[in-house]
């Protein structure tokens, strides 16, 4: 009995000992937790609005977000808190090429070292600075998780849920452009055709490129005027010369017709009162010399002088240009001015520009004035392309060549006795058009091309003719799982976009890196770039369809057991964003074919 | 004798839930026979929209027709004896008819989870003998659940409110002024309740329905600025339980939704909101909960037990959680045997924790001197050197094995099998009345009594004559002892409250907290073993002869065993 109450006694003292141990004796301990509970959700609180914020900020209504550029803001952010002294410091996130690099990377403590090595004195590892950096990166809704791999390269990991979201809001939104602001004016140049002559192949490249990023800024959310400067005689026989023109326009229009081409034409001649204006100005401001009766302009930094008046009083190409320049940046206000013209003309452009420069038209700082320059057309043999017979392709017959070759390739298919009459014919215009555009397009404008029919017509590889029967085999994955587009906007809207299986998730990120690409298009001009990202988002494509069940069907009877809804929203996205690359492309694709 | 008999029986039946299950058509009827064949519409209450059937049909598809039950706990507490319940009626009932059975924890409370009590959980699961077709968590569902809750908003069937915590609760609370405001208005509060620009309590999501007990209205989501142990810092809203368990049965094409009565005021809100939804819709039963007389089982008040020392900690063998069960000794089997025995009527069952106790049936094993202030005893030795006796493992069939047990010149006997005076109906060891050695073969008798020297005069030795029981008269009776014993401590316990309600004022006017059983936990600190149990590990099972059945405290250390009493063997165990 002594022994019970002896062990009581413990019992008690070792209970109010652990009491005093977590302050039980001090009268403020409840109020104390309350508090530190109150600051823990108001912590909780401001990170949250903190994260709201930048969602907001990011998708500005329904832009698609650039992941790229999110995690260039989050890393620059990031380096900006380790090393505050440091000045532009670089700023390098690329995607990853092998998954377990993460999904994407950011190599900028590479270059820190070398820039605290330089202008500090400091020896300090690329390791240690990616530590710093990643110790220092803001909330965000977008990172999973980091590692530090290798020297310093910090490997970053994207959140299933973020993209899973993305995924979603393009679905329910469509394709949107990543987010740009204030709307802006560009005014794209592009198909000088020589309006005596007919068109040949060699305004191909320049309509073709032209159109491609008159229909890419237009999606960026800018307002875009795009001009076909048609090439004059210099001189205007005025009667006699409308006759030839008209009979020429029709015949452009038709080919524009044929590319689905849109632009306003004006000849130089609609610059012709101008161009008087222009010299007086250069003259006025003193910078006009005259060498052997011409008025020249010498621009610094180009050898050779503007010509703008000929001895004789006429004018020049120099002045055209000159006064067309002064036109779209004084007139029609251009934010942004970019020159669909030949490599060989890049000096002449050059020299336009500075020119407009000096005499104060415009400040490179605040507008953007570009020269997109292309290589020339080649035929097979690697020489200029030319017809048997030694002369100028003709664009129309290049054409009705293609559209002839775009039918025998489906007649070899057998899709004739698939396809009805008007769903072949469909097939065959966009197969040719989309062939010949896409081969231009997907090659770097900056080297000449070489023109093949084979090529391009091929299934095989980065053609149209690959791209368009992708895209119309993933169309028909729902349309076969007798899944409707209503039913798929209500799962889209329903439905959380599962991405475990590996290709699921490369599937979905590689869809999500479209805004990156067109950004990288509006900043560089290189269309080429947009061609790669469809044949490697059809590729990724094939991957996930080759391992991932959409629809399961029983193995005798064809009997669909079950549709997998989620990945036929996979399917659906990969389908609107290609569609939208065909859009920007000027391809056209069918449902059929 | 026949007590040990009926234990032996028990122990030799095995676990009998699952089959007392099966045996049970009444039960079986009860739940339906349509149910998971995709004949939900069967049962009676059930809702029929005009899309029940297409979607009972996908159902089928998903289940192949196939019983799909859950077992749904909060991972914020240690599982009691209430919760074995639901494990055995959820777990039992797959098992029983073929189909399988999730264990999800029901995390839709950030504030109250805790890590260790997921695993705590599964592994109580894992004890009772169970194995989860999938664990699952409701977090698992969050994008699911927050993708419909705008679904329902757009439907019209939910609504942002900014009445308090207080104005709602009670009787007849006031309805919402905010019940009808545009479906595009309460689209964009939920966005911004999302994005934690309201503040807790500033804003809830609210279902248009009228439950069972009138209450209007419930919330379906409200505001924590709570990290969420699974989706971490992601929400700032959280799911209701009445928002989220009829939804989580849906996604998982849970068959049987089995809970307990109190539930019953929500079925209807339960078909409602897979209606609402056009999500497939299972069907909900009750089953009476299970109360248990003479103990607390709620996590708070536990809590305060452990705090003021009243118990060691949650597992303390005095409790009926289920860790404090296996710590006191009881088999899974038996646990499962009394859910069985208790069934699924939804009559409240109320039990008390002998019948508990009875249905123990712990491993039999040899004789052992039990708790006693021991008695050293000498005698001459019954033969010139030592003997070894065997054992039987147990003594109702020998055919289970034997163990060794020293037979010295020394052995030790309960303080209470030796009087010096005898009385009538006395039957042990006395002067001029021997007694035999269980087991020894050996009859004892009493040759000199030592005693402490002075004032009380114990008796600490006994000298004592040993015969061969076939040579002796056949002695009165037989008791238990040991030789070359180990010292052990002993926990023998009694209930921990002295009323059978502690928790009703009416009965206990102080609180739970002044009914204690002064007498509850009975340490005794050197008791004898028979040392053959030297190599047995935390909760391995023991009846030590006459004493009742024990089983090896986690507390044990090398050369220091510690053993609970698991039960006795009187005949009720509520009186002793």
């Amino acid at each position: 009995m002594d022994n019970r109450a002896e062990e009581n006694e413990i019992k008690l003292l070792t209970a109010e000992i652990e009491r005093l141990k977590n302050f039980g004796c001090l009268g403020v301990s409840p109020s104390l937790e309350g508090l530190r509970d109150e600051n823990a959700k108001l912590k909780y609180r401001l990170n949250f609005l903190q994260k709201s914020l930048q969602e907001e900020r990011s998708k500005t209504a329904k832009s698609m977000i650039n992941i790229n550029s999110c995690l260039q803001e989050i890393f620059g952010a990031a380096i900006q808190a380790a090393y505050p002294d440091l000045e532009n410091p670089p700023l390098v996130v690329t995607p990853s090429q092998q998954p377990k690099f993460g999904d994407y990377q950011c190599n900028s403590a590479m270059g820190i070292t070398q820039i605290l090595l330089k202008t500090k004195e400091q020896k300090v590892s690329p390791r240690e600075i990616a530590e710093k950096i990643s110790k220092n990166i803001p909330a965000n809704e977008c990172i999973e998780k980091i590692e530090i791999a290798g020297p310093g390269f910090i490997n970053i990991h994207l959140r299933k849920d973020f993209v899973s979201k993305q995924l979603s809001s393009l679905l329910m939104n469509g394709v949107q452009p990543p987010a740009v602001g204030k709307r802006k004016k560009v005014v794209v140049d592009f198909s000088s055709p020589n309006i005596a002559k007919e068109m040949h192949v060699g305004h191909l490249r320049s309509t073709i490129i032209g159109e491609s990023m008159c229909r890419l800024f237009e999606f960026a959310g800018y307002d875009v005027l795009s001009f076909g400067v048609t090439k004059e005689l210099n001189h205007y026989f005025i009667k006699a010369w409308e006759l030839i023109c008209d009979v020429s326009r029709k015949e452009f229009q038709k080919i524009y017709n044929c590319l689905d081409i849109t632009l306003i034409e004006r000849g130089e001649s609609f610059y012709h009162e101008m161009m008087k204006d222009i010299v007086k100005e250069f003259e006025d401001k003193g910078f006009v010399q005259v060498d052997d009766g011409r008025k020249i302009v010498f621009v610094p930094g180009f050898p050779v002088p503007l010509t703008i008046m000929k001895s004789d009083g006429g004018y020049t190409y120099d002045t055209s240009d000159l006064a067309a320049l002064k036109h779209r940046l004084c007139e029609e206000k251009a934010d942004i001015l970019i020159y669909v013209v030949d490599s060989g003309q890049s000096v002449h452009l050059q020299t336009v520009f500075a020119a407009g420069q000096m005499i104060g038209w415009y400040d490179p700082k605040v507008t953007r004035v570009a020269h997109a320059a292309f290589g020339v057309v080649l035929g097979e043999d690697k020489k200029k392309f030319k017809t048997r017979s030694g002369d100028t392709v003709r664009l129309i017959d290049l054409l009705e060549e293609g559209l002839k070759r775009a039918m025998d390739k489906l007649r070899d298919k057998e899709r004739d006795k698939v396809l009805t009459a008007e769903e072949l014919k469909a097939a065959q215009t966009s197969v040719a058009f989309g062939c010949i555009k896409y081969a231009d397009l997907s090659h770097n404008r900056l080297n000449d091309y070489v023109f093949s029919f084979d090529k391009m017509l091929d299934d095989r590889g980065n053609t149209a003719a690959y791209l368009l029967y992708a895209f119309t085999r993933i169309r028909a994955i729902a349309r076969l799982a007798n899944i409707d587009e209503q039913m798929l906007r209500k799962a889209a809207r329903e439905e959380v976009l599962i991405l475990d299986h590996e290709k699921e998730w490369k599937l979905g990120k590689c869809i999500l890196r479209f805004p990156e690409i067109l950004q990288k298009i509006l900043d560089d001009l290189l269309l080429h770039t947009l061609c790669d990202y469809l044949y490697e988002l059809a590729t990724t494509f094939t991957e996930f369809y080759d391992n991932c069940y959409c629809v399961e069907k029983d193995r005798q009877s064809g009997q669909i057991v079950k549709v997998n809804m989620w990945r036929l929203l996979l399917c659906e996205a990969t389908a609107t964003v290609m569609a939208k690359g065909f859009d920007i492309l000027g391809i056209k694709p069918v449902q059929r074919m | 004798i026949k007590n040990e008999v009926d234990l032996q029986v028990l122990h030799l039946l095995g676990p009998k839930t699952e089959a007392d299950l099966e045996k049970k058509p009444k039960v079986r009827r009860r739940l339906g026979t349509g149910v998971g064949g995709g004949e939900n519409y069967k049962t009676e209450g059930y809702v029929v929209t005009p899309n029940t059937m297409a979607l009972l049909k996908h159902h089928l598809t998903v289940t192949g027709g196939q019983v799909r039950t859950r077992f749904p706990p909060e991972p914020n507490g240690i599982l009691h004896i209430g919760h074995a319940k639901a494990i055995n009626f959820n777990f039992g009932y797959a098992k029983a008819n073929g189909g399988v059975c999730f264990l999800r924890y029901d995390d839709t409370n950030p504030e109250k989870e805790e890590e260790k009590y997921f695993t705590a959980i599964r592994e109580m699961v894992e004890w009772l003998g169970y194995q989860p077709y999938a664990v699952t968590h409701a977090s698992d569902y969050f994008d699911q659940l927050y993708t419909w809750a705008l679904e329902l908003i757009r439907r019209g069937q939910a609504y942002v409110c900014h009445q308090k915590v207080e104005e709602i609760k009670g009787h007849n609370p006031p309805p919402s002024p905010w019940r009808d405001r545009p479906v595009e208005e309460s689209l964009l509060l939920f966005e911004d309740m999302r994005k934690g620009k309201f503040g807790e309590g500033e804003a809830t999501l609210r279902m248009k329905l009228v439950m069972e007990d009138g209450k209007m209205d419930p919330v379906a989501y409200r505001v924590k600025f709570t990290p969420h142990h699974r989706t971490g810092d992601k929400w700032c809203i959280y799911p209701t339980y009445d928002y989220t368990h009829c939804l989580c049965d849906s996604i998982e094409h849970i068959t049987h939704s089995l809970c307990t009565k109190e539930f019953q005021a929500r079925r209807s809100s339960y078909f409602w909101l897979c209606n609402a939804l056009d999500v497939y819709c299972p069907v909900q039963w009750e089953y009476g909960r299970l109360n248990l007389l003479y103990t607390v089982v709620s996590k708070r008040k536990i809590i305060q037990l452990v705090e003021t020392g009243a118990v060691r900690d949650w597992d303390d063998p005095r409790l009926f959680t289920l860790t404090a069960l296996r710590r006191r000794g009881f088999p899974p089997e038996a646990i499962n045997n009394f859910c069985a025995r208790v069934g699924v009527t939804v009559a409240q069952a109320t039990m008390e924790p002998h019948l508990l106790e009875a249905c123990a049936a712990p491993r039999f094993l040899g004789s052992v001197l039990g708790p006693s202030p021991q008695k050293g005893q000498h005698s001459p030795p019954p033969s010139p050197q030592a003997l070894e006796v065997l054992v039987p493992n147990f003594p109702a069939d020998e055919s289970r094995g034997f163990h060794k047990v020293p037979f010295q010149s020394t052995v030790y006997i309960e303080e209470t099998d030796f009087r010096e005076e005898v009385d009538k109906g006395y039957k042990r060891l006395a002067p001029g009345q021997p007694v035999g050695l269980r087991h020894a073969g050996y009859v004892i008798a009493i040759q000199n009594v030592i005693k402490v020297r002075g004032s009380g005069g114990h008796v600490i030795e006994l000298e004592v004559t040993c015969t061969k029981s076939d040579v002796a008269e056949k002695p009165k009776a037989f008791i238990h002892w040991v030789s070359e014993p180990l010292v052990c401590e002993v926990r023998l316990y009694e209930r921990l409250f002295l009323h059978k309600n502690p928790e009703d004022p009416s009965e206990v006017p102080g609180g739970f907290l002044s009914d204690l059983n002064p007498d509850s936990l009975r340490v005794v600190r050197s008791a004898l073993v028979d040392s053959s149990v030297l190599s047995a590990r935390p909760f391995d099972k023991f009846q030590f002869e006459r004493l009742g059945y024990f089983s090896v405290d986690p507390d044990s250390e090398e050369g220091k065993m510690v053993f609970n009493r698991t039960v006795t063997l009187k005949e009720d165990p509520g009186k002793a």
